[in-house]
C-alpha cells in the first residue's frame, strides 16, 4: 500500500531526521521507490546528510508555486540493483531562506497546505513512488501541522524524557486524534539495560503502549556508533549488520503493514 | 404535433427550473438546521480570513471533518465528500454548506451540480 508518512516529535532531537533518513533507506534496499522530504524549513538538515548545497530549486521553492516537484527532487539512490530508488527533496539552509520561511503569513500556509496534498496525486499515483516521507520541525509548527494533515500515517519520535512523553501524550488528544491520523509511536535512544533480553524488551513495550495508548512500532536502544556517525553517512547503508538497522528493518515492515 | 412537441419541451424545461430551485431551498434549509442545532455561538467572532490548519484545528469535530475532506478534494460535490467521510448526503451538504457561511469555502453551480471549494486565491 502506497503511503505518505510524517516524522514527527515534540521535543527537538529525538531522533526524527536520523530515523526517517534510514526509515527511508530500508525501504529502498526492499526495492520500494521512496521520496524523502525536509520539511524542517526552520533547521534544514537533509541537505547536510545528501551533501547538496547550492541547488537550482528547493522544496521551499515548490510551496512558493515557483516550479513543479520534479525540479526539485534529487536523486540518491546507492545503487544497488534491487528496483529500489530514493528521491529527495530538501529545504533550503540559507539564512534568507529561513527568515523567509518563518515570516509566511496563514494565507501563504493555506495555500502550502493545498502544495502538500497535490504531492499524492503526482508522486504516489502518477509517479509510481510507494511512500513519500516527511522529516518536520519538532513541536506546533505550521510546516509540521500542514505535513500531518497531508500525511497517511504519523510516526511519533520520542524519548523516555518526561517532558518529551507528556509533549507527545498532548500532541496526540489535540492533533493527531482531531484529524484522526494513524499514529505510532517510535521510542528511540531507550537505554539498552530495558532491552537486554526479549522478556524485558516485551514488558518495556506493553508499558509504553499503556502510556501512550498508541501502538509502538519501534523500541529503539541509544548507540554510541549513531551518534558517533554524525549524520556524515546513512547508517544503516554504511552498517548493513549492526543491531540498529535491524530495528530499522523491522520498523519497515511494521509500516508497511501499519 | 409540432406544437404539441414544443409544450412538451417548455414543461419539462419548467419542471427541471423547479427541481432546481427546490434543491438550492433544499440546501438552504440545511445550512439553517445547522446553525440551528450548533448554535451561532461555535462559529467564531472574527472570522480569519484562511482555511489554515490552525482554523481546522479550531473548528467542532464534525466541521473539520468536513473541512479536511473538501481541502484533499479540492472540488467537490456533497456527495463526493459524503463517499469519503461515510455520512449522509443530506448532512454533508448542510455542513459544506454552513462552511460557505462562515466564509471559509466557496460554491458554485455548474448546470444542476453545486461544487464546494477552498478558494486559495483571493
Ligand atoms: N538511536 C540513537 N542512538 C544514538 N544516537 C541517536 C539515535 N537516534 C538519533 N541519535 C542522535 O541524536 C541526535 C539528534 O538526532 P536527529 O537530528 O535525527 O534528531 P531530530 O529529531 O531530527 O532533531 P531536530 O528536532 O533538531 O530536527 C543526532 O546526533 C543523532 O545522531
Ligand atoms: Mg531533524
Amino acid at each position: 500500500m502506497k503511503k505518505i508518512i510524517a516524522v514527527h516529535s515534540y521535543k527537538g532531537g529525538t531522533g526524527k531526521t536520523s530515523l526517517s533518513t534510514n526509515l527511508a533507506a530500508t525501504f529502498v534496499r526492499n526495492g520500494k521507490k521512496v521520496c524523502l522530504m525536509d520539511l524542517d524549513f526552520r533547521a534544514p538538515s537533509l541537505h547536510a546528510i545528501f551533501k547538496k548545497q547550492n541547488l537550482d530549486y528547493w522544496l521551499n521553492d515548490y510551496l512558493n508555486g515557483v516550479c513543479e516537484i520534479n525540479k526539485v527532487l534529487i536523486d540518491a539512490t546507492n545503487n544497488n540493483g534491487n528496483g529500489g530508488k530514493l528521491l529527495v527533496g530538501l529545504a533550503n539552509p540559507s539564512t534568507e531562506a529561513i527568515r523567509d520561511m518563518t515570516a509566511k503569513d496563514r494565507k501563504w500556509e493555506m495555500k502550502a497546505l493545498g502544495r502538500l496534498l497535490a504531492l499524492r496525486s503526482a508522486l504516489l499515483n502518477d509517479g509510481n513512488f510507494d511512500y513519500i516521507i516527511f522529516d518536520t520541525s519538532p513541536g506546533l509548527q505550521y510546516s509540521s501541522i500542514n505535513a500531518i494533515v497531508a500525511a497517511d500515517i504519523v510516526l511519533v519520535v520520542t524519548s523516555l524524557d518526561a517532558s518529551d512523553i507528556n509533549g507527545s501524550q498532548r500532541m496526540t488528544s489535540e492533533l493527531y486524534d482531531l484529524f484522526e491520523k494513524k499514529t505510532g509511536i517510535l521510542i528511540n535512544k531507550v537505554i539498552v539495560d530495558y532491552l537486554k533480553s526479549k522478556e524485558e524488551q516485551k514488558k518495556f513495550t506493553k508499558k509504553m503502549k499503556d502510556i501512550h495508548n498508541l501502538p509502538i512500532l519501534a523500541t529503539i536502544p541509544c548507540f554510541c556508533e549513531v551518534l558517533r556517525a554524525a549524520g556524515n553517512f546513512i547508517f544503516t547503508e554504511e552498517r548493513p549488520d549492526h543491531p540498529f538497522t535491524e530495528t530499522l528493518e523491522d520498523l519497515a515492515e511494521k509500516v508497511e503493514k501499519f | 404535433m409540432a406544437a404539441y412537441r414544443k409544450i412538451e419541451g417548455k414543461s419539462t424545461q419548467i419542471l427541471e427550473k423547479i427541481r432546481e430551485n427546490l434543491e438550492q431551498l433544499n440546501e438552504k434549509i440545511d445550512v439553517m438546521i445547522e446553525i440551528q442545532k450548533h448554535g451561532q455561538r461555535e462559529l467564531p467572532e472574527n472570522l480569519p480570513e484562511a482555511l489554515d490548519v490552525m482554523t481546522l484545528l479550531s473548528l467542532p469535530d464534525h466541521l473539520r471533518k468536513t473541512a479536511v475532506t473538501l481541502c484533499k478534494l479540492e472540488k467537490a460535490t456533497a456527495d463526493e465528500v459524503s463517499e469519503q467521510t461515510k455520512r449522509a448526503r443530506a448532512v454533508e451538504s448542510g455542513y459544506l454548506n454552513q462552511l460557505v457561511v462562515m466564509g471559509y469555502m466557496k460554491k458554485e453551480r455548474e448546470g444542476r451540480k453545486a461544487y464546494f471549494y477552498v478558494d486559495r486565491e483571493t
